[in-house]
Parts: C-alpha cells; sequence; structure tokens
C-alpha cells in the first residue's frame, strides 16, 4: 500500500513536471490566415510560407530552445471571423499574431493596443505604420502607399509623350485593401503631374468587369493601376483583351507573382508590378533556406513571391521573439521592444533590410517594380522614398 | 409525476406551465443559467452569449415565419439594422444602453414594415423573393451611406453605458443579455396566448379564410413584422455590443439561412423550438472546431476543410431534419418527455 | 451613343447565361412548383465536373462535355429521388430550406474535393473576339447567346409537341388530373430535375469556357437568377429567356452610368431593385400565369 501510494505520488510528480516543462517550452503564436476566402489565391501560399518558416526554426531548436507552437485558423476573410478567432487566441495567450487582410487588421488594431499583442499584417497598409495610432501593429515590406507611389514612379519615367501628362486609371476592391492606398496615390500623382482619369470599383467576387472597363475606355487611360488579388487581375486583364483597349497594366503585390502569367496566360505580357519580394528561385543569399527546406520537404509543390512573403514574415518575428526571451521579457510588451530594436535588418535580399523605431513603424521604403516578359517576371527597377514625416500613417 | 391530461378549467388550459414540477425545473434552469459565468471559460462564454443573441433572434423569425406564416429571407439585413442603429447611437452620440436596445428594436421594426408592406399582396415564394431584394437593398445602403456607416471598413461599437455603470467585459455583458433574452421569450410565449397571436396563427393556417373571420389581414401582417424585426432588432443590438466593431460582412445572407435553419430545425411555430434550434445552429460549427482543432496536429489538412465541412454538416442537418424530422426539434422533446410521463406504463 | 451600345451588347451576351440558369429554373417549377435555390449550385458542379474530366483523365472536351451532361442528368434524377419526393405535402417554407440546406452541400462538396483556387478552363472557344457592329466580343459569348436559341426553340417543341413535354405541362396545370390520366408524376418530377441539371451544366460549361477558368463564384448565379425568373414569370420558358437579357442589359447600364457616381455595387443591387418595383407592380411577372386562389 505504502509502496503504491509512492508510486503514485512519483507518477503525479512526474505529470506535473512534465506539463510543467511543457508549458515552459513552448511559445504560442497565433496565426490568422485566408485558407478559403476571396483573397485565398494568395493567402494560401503566404500561410505555407509562415508554417514553413517556424518548422524550420523548431527543427533548428526553436526559440532559444523554446518550440514555437503555430496556432492558425481559416477565417475566410471575414472580418467577424477573424474577430473571433482573435479572441480565441487572446485566451490561448499567444505572444504575437501573424494576420492577414486589411480589413480585419483595421478592424482588430484596437484590441490589439489594449491586450499588447504585436500584430504581422499580411496587409501592408500605410495606415498601420504610424507608432502613435497603432504601436502593435507590423508588416515586412514597404507600405501599399510606398508601392503606388514606385509604380507611378515607373509611369512617369516609361511616358514618352511630354505633350500631355499621361493619365491613369485605379481600379480597385470594394474593401479596405483595395482603398488602402489609393489617397496616397492620388496626392503622389498630383504631385508628379500624373492625371488620375478615372476610378473603377470591382465588387468582391466579381466575375467580369465589362462595364468598369467600358467607363474606362470612355474616359481614356494611358496606364491602370489594379488593386485586387491575382485572381481578379487576371480578370481585369482578360476583359481588357476583349474589348481591346491598349491601357498598360500594372498590379499592386497581391496581384503579381508568379501565378500572374500562368493564370491570366497571354493577357499578363507586358504588365508591371509592384514586388516588395523576390520570385521564388531569385539568386539571393536568403533563397537558400527556401530551396534547402523547399526539397526536404514537399519537393513537388509550386513556390511563388507570396510563399516568399510569408516567410519573410515569420523571419522577422522569430527573430524579435529570440531578442524578447534573451532579455528575459518573452510577452507582447517585450517582443514589441524587441521588434523595435531591429536596424536594417538583412533578410538576404528576400525583401529589403528592415528598421522599426518606437516613433517609426515603416519597416522600409524600397521597392521593386518587374514586368512580364515572355511569361517571366523581370525587373525594371528598385524604387526608394525618403521617409517623409508628413508620409508615416499614410 | 402525472400520467396523462388532467385539464378542468381554461385557466390550466392556458397556463404557462402545465405542472408546479414543470415551473421548478424551469427557476432550476434559470439558476443554471445565472450561475453560468462563474464556471464557463472566456471562449464558452462567448458562445452562451452568441446563443442567446441568437435566440432572440429564431423566436423574432419564427413569430413571422413560424406563427404568421410569412417566409423572410431578410432576417440578416434586420439584424444590421438593429446592430447599425446600436453602433450609430451608441458611438456617434453616445446615447446609453437601456435607450439603444430599445432603440435599435423600434428602428428595426420601423424598416421591417416597411418591407412588410408588400406581404399585402404577395405570398409564399413571392414574399420569399422580395425579402430577399430587401437584403440586398438594405446591405447597399449600409455599406454606401459611409458617412454613417463606416462603409466596408465598419463601426467600431463603445461598451454599453448607462450613466456610472459600464458594461465592460462578456461576462457582465451577459448578465445584460439574459434577463433582455428571458424577458422577450416570456413575452412571446404569452402573445401566442391573446387575440393578436391567436389572430397570426389564423393568418399562417388560411389568410383568407381568416379575414372572412373579421381578421384584418393586413394589419396584422405589418404587426408580425413589426413584432419579428423587434427582436431582431434587439438581437442586432446585443450583437453589436458583443461584437464591438460591425462591418456588412458580419451579415452576409448565410445569416438569414443559418435562422432559417434555426426555427426550421428547432420547430415552425415553436417558442421552445426556436431556443433549440439557435442553440443547436450555434453550437454546431464550435464543436466541429473543436473536433478539427484538436485533429489539426495530425491532419494539417483540416484547417483548409474546415469551411467546407461546417459548410456541409449544416446543410446535411438542415436536409436530414427536413427528411426525418420535419416538426423539429420541439416535436421530438415533446414525444420523448410523453415517453417518460408514462414510463414504464407507456402502451 | 457608342458607349450605350456596348453596354448593351455586352449586357446581351451575360444576360445569356442568366437566361440558361433561368430556364432551368423555371422548368422545374412549372412542373413542381419548387423554387430551386440550389440552381447556381448545379451551373458550378457542371463547371467542376467537366474540368475534372477533362483535367485528369485526359479525355478531350467534347467527351467530357458529354459526360458532364449525362452526370448531371443523374444528379438531377437523384436529388428528385432522394430529397425532394420527402417533401411533397411539406409547407413552401420547408422545400425551400431544402434546396437551401442542398446548395450548403454541394457548395461543401465542390469546395472540400476542388478547393477554393479558380481552376483554369480547357481553351474551348478560340480567344479572338469578334466585331459585333461596334464591340468587339469573345466568341464563348456567341456560342452562348447561340445555345440560348437553340434550347429556346428546343424546348418550344418539346413542350408543344412531345409526350412528356404535354405531360409535364399536364402536371404543371394539376397534379391530381394528370395523375387520373395516367401520367407518373413522379418521372415528370425527375425528369424536369434532370432537365434544369442538363441545362444549368451547359450554363456552366460555357460560362467557364468564356471566364478560362471555374471558381466558387459560379454559384452566385443562383441568386442573380432569381430576379430575372420573377420578371419573365416564374413558369415562363419565353419569361426566363427575355428576362434573362433583360436583366443583363439593366446590370450593365446601371454598371457604366450609376456606378461611377454611387461609388460602385450598384450593377450588383439593381437587379434586386427592379425585383421589388416588378413584385409590386405585377406580381407574376411579364408572361406568367396568374394564379387564383380558392379557399
Amino acid at each position: 500500500m505504502h509502496l503504491m501510494r509512492s508510486a503514485m505520488r512519483l507518477v503525479m510528480a512526474m505529470a506535473v513536471l512534465a506539463t510543467g516543462q511543457a508549458v515552459a517550452q513552448e511559445v504560442k503564436v497565433g496565426g490568422i490566415f485566408d485558407l478559403t476566402g476571396i483573397t485565398s489565391d494568395v493567402g494560401k501560399p503566404y500561410a505555407q510560407g509562415v508554417r514553413d518558416y517556424v518548422a524550420l526554426t523548431n527543427s533548428k531548436g526553436g526559440v532559444n530552445g523554446k518550440k514555437i507552437k503555430l496556432i492558425d485558423v481559416d477565417y475566410g476573410y471575414k472580418i467577424p471571423e477573424a474577430v473571433s478567432a482573435y479572441k480565441r487566441m487572446k485566451e490561448e495567450q499567444v505572444v504575437l499574431i501573424n494576420g492577414w487582410g486589411t480589413g480585419d487588421t483595421l478592424a482588430l488594431k484596437n484590441f490589439i493596443n489594449e491586450d499588447k499583442i504585436p500584430y504581422f499584417s499580411g496587409s501592408f497598409a500605410g495606415d498601420l505604420t504610424d507608432p502613435a495610432k497603432t504601436p502593435y501593429n507590423f508588416f515586412v515590406a514597404p507600405s501599399y502607399s510606398d508601392q503606388i507611389r514606385a509604380w507611378l514612379s515607373w509611369v512617369k519615367e516609361d511616358w514618352k509623350d511630354k505633350t500631355r501628362a499621361p493619365k491613369v486609371a485605379l481600379f480597385y476592391g470594394d474593401n479596405a485593401y483595395g482603398k488602402a492606398p489609393m489617397a496616397a496615390g492620388r496626392a503622389f500623382a498630383k504631385e508628379n503631374g500624373i492625371e488620375i482619369s478615372d476610378e473603377e470599383i470591382l465588387p468582391p467576387g466579381f466575375q467580369d468587369a465589362n462595364s468598369q472597363l467600358l467607363n474606362m475606355k470612355q474616359k481614356g487611360a494611358d496606364y491602370a493601376y489594379i488593386n485586387v488579388t491575382t485572381t481578379g487581375v487576371s480578370l481585369v486583364l482578360k476583359g481588357a483583351k476583349a474589348l481591346g483597349l491598349t491601357t498598360k497594366w500594372g498590379s499592386n503585390p497581391y496581384g503579381f507573382s508568379e501565378q500572374l502569367p500562368l493564370v491570366a496566360k497571354e493577357t499578363a505580357e507586358g504588365v508591371t508590378g509592384v514586388m516588395p519580394h523576390v520570385p521564388y528561385g531569385t539568386a539571393v543569399p536568403g533563397m537558400k533556406a527556401l530551396e534547402d527546406f523547399h526539397k526536404a520537404n514537399h519537393p513537388t509543390d509550386n513556390h511563388d513571391a507570396m510563399y516568399v512573403r510569408g516567410w519573410a514574415s515569420a523571419t522577422v518575428w522569430v527573430e524579435a521573439l529570440k531578442r524578447a526571451d534573451k532579455a528575459g521579457k518573452l510577452n507582447g510588451e517585450g517582443v514589441k521592444a524587441a521588434l523595435e530594436t531591429l536596424k536594417d535588418f538583412d533578410l538576404g535580399g528576400l525583401t529589403s533590410p528592415v528598421t522599426w523605431t518606437s516613433t517609426d513603424h515603416r519597416p522600409s521604403t524600397t521597392t521593386a517594380v518587374f514586368m512580364v516578359k515572355d511569361g517571366k517576371l523581370v525587373k525594371v527597377k528598385d524604387y526608394t522614398f525618403p521617409r517623409k514625416a508628413e508620409w508615416l500613417g499614410l | 409525476m402525472r400520467c396523462g391530461d388532467f385539464r378542468e378549467t381554461y385557466a390550466e388550459d392556458m397556463a404557462l406551465f402545465e405542472t408546479a414540477f414543470a415551473r421548478r425545473m424551469m427557476f432550476l434552469f434559470l439558476a443554471a443559467l445565472l450561475a453560468l459565468p462563474w464556471f464557463a471559460t472566456g471562449f464558452w462564454l462567448d458562445i452562451a452569449l452568441r446563443i442567446l443573441i441568437a435566440v432572440i433572434a429564431a423566436v423574432g423569425l419564427n413569430i413571422l415565419t413560424g406563427f404568421t406564416g410569412q417566409i423572410s429571407l431578410g432576417n440578416a439585413a434586420f439584424l444590421a439594422v438593429g446592430a447599425y442603429t446600436t453602433a450609430i447611437l451608441a458611438g456617434r452620440y453616445h446615447v446609453p444602453f437601456p435607450i439603444a436596445i430599445p432603440a435599435a428594436g423600434v428602428v428595426t421594426a420601423l424598416v421591417g414594415m416597411v418591407f412588410g408592406v408588400p406581404s399585402l399582396r404577395l405570398k409564399g415564394l413571392y414574399l420569399a423573393v422580395a425579402t430577399l431584394a430587401a437584403h440586398f437593398v438594405i446591405e447597399f445602403g449600409i455599406s454606401h451611406w459611409e458617412s454613417m456607416t463606416g462603409g466596408v471598413n465598419g463601426i467600431s461599437i463603445p461598451s454599453p453605458r448607462a450613466g456610472p455603470l459600464v458594461v465592460a467585459n462578456d461576462k457582465q455583458l451577459y448578465y445584460l443579455a439574459l434577463p433582455v433574452t428571458a424577458s422577450l421569450l416570456l413575452f412571446a410565449r404569452n402573445l401566442f396566448r391573446t387575440k393578436v397571436g391567436k389572430a397570426f396563427v389564423a393568418i399562417r393556417d388560411q389568410d383568407i379564410s381568416s379575414e372572412v373571420m373579421g381578421v384584418n389581414v393586413f394589419r396584422y401582417k405589418l404587426l408580425a413584422f413589426a413584432v419579428s424585426s423587434f427582436y431582431v432588432g434587439v438581437a442586432g443590438s446585443l450583437l453589436a455590443y458583443q461584437a464591438r466593431i460591425i462591418s456588412p460582412e458580419n451579415f452576409p445572407i448565410t445569416v438569414a439561412i443559418d435562422q432559417l435553419g434555426m426555427i426550421i430545425i428547432g420547430g415552425l411555430g415553436s417558442i421552445l423550438g426556436s431556443v433549440f434550434g439557435a442553440v443547436f445552429i450555434t453550437l454546431l460549427p464550435e464543436l466541429l472546431r473543436l473536433v478539427t482543432t484538436a485533429l489539426a496536429d495530425s491532419f494539417p489538412a483540416l484547417t483548409t476543410l474546415f469551411a467546407s465541412v461546417k459548410m456541409g454538416v449544416f446543410g446535411l442537418a438542415i436536409v436530414l431534419f427536413l427528411i426525418f424530422e420535419p416538426d423539429g426539434m420541439a416535436a421530438r422533446w415533446h414525444t420523448i418527455k410523453n415517453y417518460w410521463k408514462l414510463y414504464p406504463f407507456s402502451y | 451613343m457608342e458607349f450605350f451600345l456596348q453596354l448593351v451588347i455586352s449586357g446581351l451576351v451575360i444576360g445569356s447565361i442568366y437566361a440558361l440558369v433561368g430556364l432551368g429554373f423555371v422548368i422545374i417549377y412549372k412542373s413542381s412548383s419548387i423554387l430551386n435555390f440550389a440552381q447556381g449550385e448545379f451551373l458550378m458542379l457542371g463547371a467542376y465536373v467537366c474540368v475534372a474530366i477533362v483535367g485528369t483523365h485526359k479525355v478531350p472536351f467534347l467527351a467530357a462535355f458529354a459526360i458532364t451532361l449525362a452526370f448531371s442528368a443523374l444528379l438531377g434524377v437523384l436529388m428528385e429521388r432522394l430529397l425532394l419526393r420527402p417533401m411533397i405535402g411539406e409547407p413552401v417554407i420547408s422545400v425551400i430550406m431544402l434546396t437551401l440546406g442542398l446548395s450548403s452541400v454541394l457548395k461543401a462538396v465542390v469546395q472540400g474535393f476542388w478547393g477554393t483556387d479558380t481552376r483554369p478552363f480547357p481553351e474551348i472557344f478560340p480567344t479572338t473576339p469578334v466585331m459585333v457592329g461596334p464591340l468587339p466580343v469573345s466568341q464563348g459569348y456567341l456560342y452562348s447567346v447561340a445555345s440560348v436559341v437553340v434550347l429556346l426553340a428546343l424546348f418550344s417543341v418539346f413542350f408543344k409537341y412531345s409526350r412528356a413535354g404535354i405531360a409535364m405541362r399536364a402536371t404543371a396545370f394539376s397534379q391530381q388530373v394528370a395523375l387520373s390520366m395516367g401520367i407518373s408524376v413522379k418521372q415528370i418530377f425527375a425528369l424536369a430535375w434532370s432537365i434544369a441539371a442538363v441545362v444549368s451544366a451547359v450554363g456552366g460549361v460555357l460560362l467557364g469556357g468564356i471566364r478560362g477558368g471555374v471558381d466558387g463564384a459560379f454559384a452566385l448565379f443562383g441568386l442573380k437568377v432569381i430576379p430575372v425568373v420573377i420578371l419573365g414569370g416564374l413558369d415562363s420558358v419565353l419569361g426566363a429567356i427575355v428576362g434573362g437579357l433583360v436583366m443583363g442589359v439593366l446590370e450593365n447600364l446601371s454598371g457604366g452610368y450609376l456606378d461611377p457616381l454611387m461609388g460602385g455595387g450598384v450593377k450588383e443591387v439593381a437587379p434586386f431593385i427592379a425585383l421589388v418595383a416588378i413584385l409590386s407592380i405585377k406580381p407574376y411577372g411579364l408572361f406568367g400565369k396568374v394564379k387564383i386562389e380558392r379557399v
């Protein structure tokens, strides 16, 4: 009897120890991804990138010996779903969340600030870069606003007819993501002698853009920027071809990747796009880790720039988790502080180096414009903008 | 235990609770509900709140569809009207919640009456289609009246306030929602013991006959729309307070379909059924989620499949209920109760 | 003026797809008085099945198309046998809910099997547009207009001269009378559902060919077509076709003229506003039969 009791005590002690240790050895991170919603075409590879980098980190010992537990959900690009997923994650006491869309990230910003949980978004909305308003929001890329500025700068250089200003049309989705960079784009166009001749709104899940394209045709546009995801961009391009339009098309980074020529076929030819992250397989030092992981784990999969984007985002926050852990402050505030110590943090060329300070959450201001040539993405030029104070949070 | 129907007076026939035992059970159940926040984790409390909200909305819909026979696919839009009324009143004009919640109900009732006017001429399928149109028109209005509603980006709602009283968290909100739900349920139950309620039922069973019998069909149809929309508006108001940020995405057409599913599965024309249905339809995806999260470690593909599994199970539940238990859970409940009433001497 | 014409022409071609889906609605309603809210899912399923057959089994397109149609016919019969028959005599709301439940299940099946990505469709129409008056129109739309015309002719003949067609009309007129005349109402219902599923699948394949890909948004056509059939009258084949074309044009005109003023979204909601107007002026549509209710 006595033996039995002590044996039980031992088992219980071990169980307590084991669970106690398991808790101590784990860092919980939330993932709010779009795997089935209207942006799932680009949301899935992004989520895959984040998951793979977490798996790689865990296989190499995690965050200073602590394993990362990624609790991820599919929110279907629905704001209410994201809010309820966030509530569940808060209860799980995650130290950080890697989210996705603009609308949901903006919807969550007040919760995030209250709960002090650093939040990485797939959205690069300029609104999220001012720490005075959104101290816990981060993303790894130049903002959407800098991206549209880069593309407009390309338009200005590409426009040869000096007798009149180039006419640019803006196509965007009827959601926060679609509208995010438009104010910045309009202002930048005005300053640089570019005429915004037309703006067309694309409803969610639209199936054809005929009436929008006809409208644009009537108002005339030499160039047009499309701010929806790849599937939508390809619909617009195909519609434009069917109507015989000669407008030169450009796309935001979520509509432009290796996938675009595959989906839009020949209509993608000559289309320009903003690429804050390099295409998969580009010869940069940072790509080796991705390719090794790819060969070891899923050699038959195809990857694109969206995958690189998810990977890069996770790379940055894993680094911050490590720094926060070393400082002994592995909690929301600690991770935020660690993120704000990053200065020219090098991602091996996957995207431009990242710098955050407590007064400026613009990770970088350098972005590349690419063009589709013979079905391949070819870099046209890099554009860098000064960190103007008045552009913060725009 | 009783073993049969022994009603000797009309009062007994009309009583809310058939026996003292039933009344005692109800009080016990209420006590359990009151104690719930002290045991439930935040996750379950969140679900409990959503169930209360769903119950109010489902009862509202059942008053219109189950009791009065007017099919409505516009419930998501009416829910949105209630929620946005609250958001605008509380967010922009700092109206305290004891006014904002009933105001949301009243505004929704008015909107519901406007869209109920076609019910004078339209019946069955045609009315369903008209309310479907109402859904899209209201949705368009909300997402385009940006100065008021915040458009597609949504609108934030502050915590419910009344003077110094602040309902700061889900737990406190639960204690606000529970009495509201309980009193609305009691009202609905009593409604069908009155002349108005009987008129509703008469219209459902045969509108032309009831008109011949002296029921002012148009007036009562409008009244049904008003009462039903009031309920839905109150539900919307609570939903807004709980969500703290709402956008048109909170109210897609699938919400209306979910609510129709609740009253179909629960039982058309049954208050108890609305409650059962609301609980079932709200819990179903959450239980599925628990299962998929538990299995997600071994089957990562489940995270992606969850959305379709949820949709499929919902559809399947409705189809199976319609085929095998068209009278809903309420009917099944009565069957079970009657079985035990006579146990073990049932014939 | 050119702008106007362009909008009208591209509205007509989109409208022809609406007309196809509308036809399916009408055939089911005509025989069994059921408004099938899962019609859009039939369209989506048809397109997916066709893609799957072509893609995985390397079947030539025309053969795959034929298999798809056979599959759809079978699906229609199965739906009627398994789901709709138990619903005879149930209230309207139950039947509506059944088709709504069915639409969830079908959507879930498609999403579960094929995911949510846009799946590329085999190129069945040449991509070079054809000039119709001032407007270049993609050839796929011309095929869809042509198939609408063919189907209209086919169904007119079918309902007028064939035994099955006449039996369907009789069933629509009165099920009891039809039964006493020796018509198997059950068989008529099954026939109606399989015809509806086949017509929708044709629409789905055409649409897939025009879009060059198929995704879950195809199911939305089921809702979009409701204003079409209400305008035309729920029990009129001609009405579905006229309604489809009118709604296509209305959508495009409101998209062209009102969207820029209102900030988008008018194109989507205009048919529903029209629907409310139709219901309050002419509840049984342009060509629908007015029902007289007796106690």
